[in-house]
């Protein structure tokens, strides 16, 4: 079988770096020439369909074991980008803390996919379905520079990604517990993550959405966070939907409101197999139905619909 | 009674090619190498439709390691092929007519020089407007792409008078259903290895449906005789009639003998989407009219089926689809016509249901539509109208006669899944959500039941050419070989083979040698296609089953003094007809016997007297049932529960005959829900399996029951019907009702759009707040 990327007769050069600043230093070097790789899974579909050409160096980011493993720290959960995501999905800490994004990297590819692919890759695409229920944990992305560290918002970064993204290197994603983030009020936080696909698995996302809150007495919930994304769409939080949810009860009058708000501010893709207001429609009444199930009366501890 | 393991008891065997298939250990052809061999690639045209102005090879050619660069100017007998009509051309010359046109192929030391060679080879194009629609291609004004025109084949067929029938009828239905690109997906894609021999022979060893048509093909291309070639077939990695056309075969061929080595071509998957065969897309519309009692008194049907750039097997299909739009039913009048049209559009061909999947969709979806304007039950409605023993087929032809789809209607009425259905329409509930399992749906889950009849001809039908065939041979090391010219793709030919000779001699399995895919050792059985091969090996047995035992009992009496009379076939020997005490092995037969003791058979396939070109003489039917659940957030169909009653004759592998329908119904999911081959100015949208989708485990739920009807009428003497593709067929119209118990909404468009069926947030919330 021959495959139809790359050049023909020609593979890449795979470079490995001793240290992030000199994995940064190579790709500065190599310009477009030089692409970072760690599960390659990803760019190989994108090699195989020509959407990208194969590039004349791989840099090999599986040689700086420091960007891989959880790290536990001070009112916070560190992952390292090299973290397969098979690995995120059975983490501990992640499903105790952070349960969203277990759930919505569950469902990423398929179980050969998820032992190849990192954590890293699926942030650094900007439209990996990891990315929607980050979002609603306010995730900071912590990089890496030739010269430097910084920290910066998730949201921000998605927003705004700045000059010169190319040269740095994503070290480590942090997950601020709950506990230590809003504070105050009572109750328990809830949540749900919910992916459409055109199959059941195995399936790019058309649509991810994210709900975040805590259940107050009262049956409604406070300090929400709302989180859509899907396909080639940029996950984004949607505040007016966050503001129709935060304290109000669940109703037919709210879920419309809800609707409306959704479809105001979510920005969905569109391609020749499902169009921009099929995605519309269809992010409304998940997060709407995720409002819905969660404030229900009956919802009972764990329990919780694993499919949209 | 529903087919299982345990039902089955010890007639469920473990078919003999399984451990090797499901353990990787079995070699299909395309697994297989030689040393030194060379890799052969084929130059796709660039373009959906265009003139070729010059192809320059000569770059290609020097790059070292490339040891043949072939052009149309380097085929030495016919440039072109077909099964049915030879208008494809092997190498184009002046023209291409969709993007997997060949126009030079290439054999190189290694597949990565193979590659860069076809990047060197420059052809110079002339776009022309592309045909990417048959509408296009019908208009006056169209290019043509043959000296014919655009229209491949027309098909009519009328009884009575339709237009004045429609004025007498209380209700009248009209509606256009449009189904999509199939894809076969076979796991194994095309390719094979090409060895020339040191005799001057050719040995072909690659996939397809019938291994001394595609011989014949390939001497015509050659110019050499079809003895001169060779071609070993089986074991394939699924076909699903779509490697019954030649697909690879002229390029490795051409550049075996070019080259004189031997030539490897393995399509990747995305070659195989561009180059490959797909199901006719099909848009039909029907207007189809009853009386006040539910009787229909009107059918017109319009079919239009894109055929692609070349034949194939184009007008069969149409030919197919015209005899199933009127399918089970009496009409008084009827007016059907079919239009298979070129375009530039993929190549479409054979695909298992070959144009019935098409046409009972529409025609259950009228069924379904007319029963709710009746006000008449659906399942009800369909036996007012329903062909019953002794009627003719559907062009009024002589049929072999069943009462098969009486008989699978009333085991589709009885089974729990319908009784489920009429429970829910009691309880008014059947579009509410319902219960299941005790467990509450949230509340924008909806489900339904729906169900859809089949029928289905099998064979290739009048006046074509269906030879069958087989041999039976006591070999030198004692074996009994059953020799056919059948191939194996899956869907259990080994087990049906070895069933059919243990189950007619009373021979063990260890008796046993299968002789089938190889072209030097086989007769023409005909093809391995139109669900004929278990029916044909079953009717050649019927008539080799007494020579054979007779010769090999009196070899047997010979040998050991006894009377023949007193002798019986038994595992490992000929035993004692009493004592069932072994008096000779089969091995010592064999040695000792003064001359080789065997059987053979030639005949025709069963045929009806009607002369129209296809028509069918033999019909399986079916009835499906399916409960869906849709999603009103999302517009996306689950299948929860299938039942399937089949119509067929005797079972002869159970296990087997249970897959050929789960199987079958795992397609007609997919082709209702999921699958379609878009195509955008006469190129694929979907080049590969991330955008081309097919049902995965977790698509696939639920359980599929499937219940046999072997019941024949008294004196019947064809045996069993077939089955390999009436599976397929029935799943796709009943989700479409099951769809509409559901939500209200009627679905005429696969697969199923889910934007149809996604409530507005509005409606939505008010629908569930209702409740």
């Amino acid at each position: 079988m021959v495959m139809a990327f790359g050049t023909p007769g020609r593979d890449p050069e795979v470079l490995r770096p001793r240290d992030p600043a000199e994995a940064c230093r190579m790709k500065a070097a190599l310009g477009a020439e030089g692409v970072f790789v760690a599960g390659g899974t990803l760019l190989r579909t994108q090699w195989e369909s020509g959407a990208a050409k194969m590039p004349g160096a791989l840099i090999d980011l599986t040689a700086l074991p420091a960007l891989d493993g959880i790290a536990e720290e001070a009112g916070a959960l560190v992952i390292g980008p090299l973290v397969r995501l098979s690995d995120l999905v059975r983490s501990e800490p992640v499903a105790a803390g952070f349960p969203l994004l277990a759930e919505a990297v569950r469902r990423i590819g398929a179980p050969s996919i998820r032992n190849l692919a990192t954590i890293g890759g699926n942030v650094a695409s900007r439209t990996g379905d990891a990315l929607t229920a980050l979002l609603v944990y306010d995730a900071e992305l912590i990089w890496r520079t030739e010269r430097r560290t910084e920290t910066m918002r998730l949201e921000d970064w998605l927003a705004d990604p700045g000059a010169g993204e190319g040269f740095r290197l994503l070290a480590g994603i942090r997950l601020k517990r709950a506990g230590a983030a809003a504070g105050g009020r009572a109750g328990r936080i809830a949540g749900g993550f919910r992916k459409l696909g055109r199959r059941e698995a195995f399936i790019p996302a058309l649509v991810t959405v994210a709900v975040l809150g805590r259940l107050t007495e009262d049956g409604t919930l406070a300090g929400v966070r709302v989180a859509a994304g899907g396909g080639s769409a940029v996950p984004s939080r949607l505040r007016a939907a966050e503001a129709v949810i935060e304290g109000a009860r669940v109703s037919p009058e709210t879920l419309v409101r809800l609707g409306e708000a959704v479809a105001g501010e979510y920005r969905p893709a569109s391609d020749a197999f499902a169009g921009a207001e099929y995605r519309r429609r269809a992010a409304a009444n998940l997060i709407a139905a995720e409002w819905f199930t969660l404030c229900a009366p009956d919802r009972k501890e764990g329990e919780h619909d694993p499919d949209p | 009674m529903i087919l299982t393991r345990e039902t089955a008891g010890g007639r469920w065997r473990i078919r003999p090619d399984g451990p090797g298939k499901v353990t990787g250990r079995l070699k299909y052809l395309t697994d297989l190498a030689l040393p030194g061999m060379l890799h052969g690639v084929v130059l796709r045209s660039a373009h959906p439709h265009a003139r070729i102005r010059a192809i320059r090879t000569e770059r290609a050619a020097a790059l070292p390691g490339v040891r043949a660069v072939l052009t149309h100017r380097d085929v030495p007998g016919l440039n072109a092929f077909g099964i049915s009509r030879q208008d494809q051309p092997v190498f184009c010359s002046d023209r291409v007519r969709y993007v997997g046109d060949a126009v030079a192929a290439v054999a190189a030391d290694t597949p990565e020089i193979a590659e860069r060679a076809l990047g060197l080879i420059e052809v110079d194009y002339e776009p022309l407007p592309v045909l990417d629609t048959p509408e296009k291609a019908l208009s006056p004004d169209a290019l043509k792409l043959h000296p014919h025109g655009n229209v491949l084949h027309r098909s009519e067929y009328r009884r009575g008078d339709v237009d004045a029938a429609f004025a007498e009828c209380v209700h009248v239905v009209e509606e256009t259903y449009v189904t999509p690109r199939q894809m076969h997906t076979y796991l194994e894609t095309e390719g094979g290895l090409f060895v020339p021999e040191p005799d001057g022979r050719l040995t072909v060893y690659a996939p397809t449906q019938h291994g001394l048509l595609d011989r014949l093909q390939l001497a015509r291309i050659l110019g050499v005789p079809e003895e001169a070639i060779r071609v070993v077939s089986s074991p394939i990695g699924g076909s699903f009639g779509g490697k019954d056309e030649l697909n690879i075969q002229p390029y490795g061929a051409l550049l075996a003998r070019a080259t004189g080595r031997p030539v490897k071509i393995h399509h990747s998957r995305r070659e195989s989407v561009r180059a490959g065969l797909k199901r006719h897309p099909m848009r039909i519309t029907m207007k189809t009219g009853i009386d006040a009692s539910g009787r229909l008194l009107a059918h017109r049907v319009r079919i239009v089926a894109d055929t692609g750039p070349y034949a194939t097997l184009g007008a069969e299909v149409l030919n197919f689809a015209t005899e199933h739009v009127i399918g089970p039913y009496r009409y008084a009048n009827l007016d059907v016509e079919g239009v298979s049209v070129y375009t530039n559009n993929g190549m479409s061909g054979e695909f298992r249901g070959f144009g019935g999947n098409q046409a009972i969709f529409a025609l259950e979806g009228q069924m379904d539509r007319l029963a709710e304007l009746a006000g008449i039950d659906p399942w009800e409605f369909r036996l007012i109208n329903l062909r019953r023993m002794g009627d003719p087929g559907p062009f009024g032809q002589q049929i072999a006669q069943t009462d098969g789809a009486y008989q699978v209607w009333v085991k589709l009425k009885e089974s729990p899944l319908w009784r489920e259905r009429d429970s829910l329409k009691r309880a008014g509930e059947a579009s509410a959500s319902a219960q299941s399992g005790g467990a509450a749906r949230p509340p924008w889950i909806r489900t339904g039941i729906g169900a859809a009849m089949v029928m289905h001809g099998f064979g290739l039908g009048y006046g074509i050419p269906d030879p069958a065939a087989g041999r039976l041979r006591l070999a030198e090391d004692g074996r009994i070989e059953a020799i056919f010219g059948y191939e194996e793709f899956g869907q259990g030919l080994f087990a049906a083979i070895e069933a059919l000779m243990i189950d007619t001699f009373g021979i063990g399995p260890d008796d046993l040698r299968i002789v089938v895919g190889d072209t030097d050792r086989v007769p023409d059985s005909g093809s391995s296609t139109a669900s004929r091969t278990t029916a044909m090996i079953w009717q050649a047995l019927r008539r080799m089953e007494q020579p054979f035992r007779r010769k090999l009992l009196e070899a047997a009496a010979r040998l050991t003094g006894r009377a023949a009379g007193g002798l019986t076939l038994a595992p490992g020997g000929v035993a004692d007809a009493e004592s069932g005490v072994l008096l000779i092995r089969y091995a010592d037969l064999a040695a000792k016997a003064e001359e080789t003791i065997g059987a053979q058979v030639h005949f025709h396939f069963p045929t009806t007297d009607l002369e129209r070109i296809g028509a069918h003489f033999l019909y399986s039917y079916a009835a499906v049932a399916v409960k869906v659940e849709v999603n009103l957030l999302t517009g996306r169909v689950r299948v929860l529960d299938q039942y399937h009653a089949v119509a067929a004759g005797p079972v002869v592998n159970p296990m087997g005959y249970v897959g050929q329908i789960e199987g079958g119904s795992g397609m007609a999911l997919g082709f209702a829900l999921l699958e379609d081959a878009v195509m955008e100015n006469g190129h694929y949208l979907t080049g590969n399996l991330d955008t081309y989708l097919i049902p995965t485990i977790a698509d696939s739920r639920g359980t599929v029951a499937v219940e046999p009807v072997e019941e024949l009428p008294e004196g019947d003497p064809y045996g069993p019907r077939g089955i390999g593709e009436i599976g397929s067929v029935g799943l796709a119209p009943a989700i479409a009702e099951a769809i509409h118990e559901a939500t209200g909404v009627r679905v005429s468009r696969l697969p199923v759009d889910p934007a149809l069926l996604i409530r507005r947030p509005e409606d939505l919330w008010k629908a569930v707040d209702g409740r």
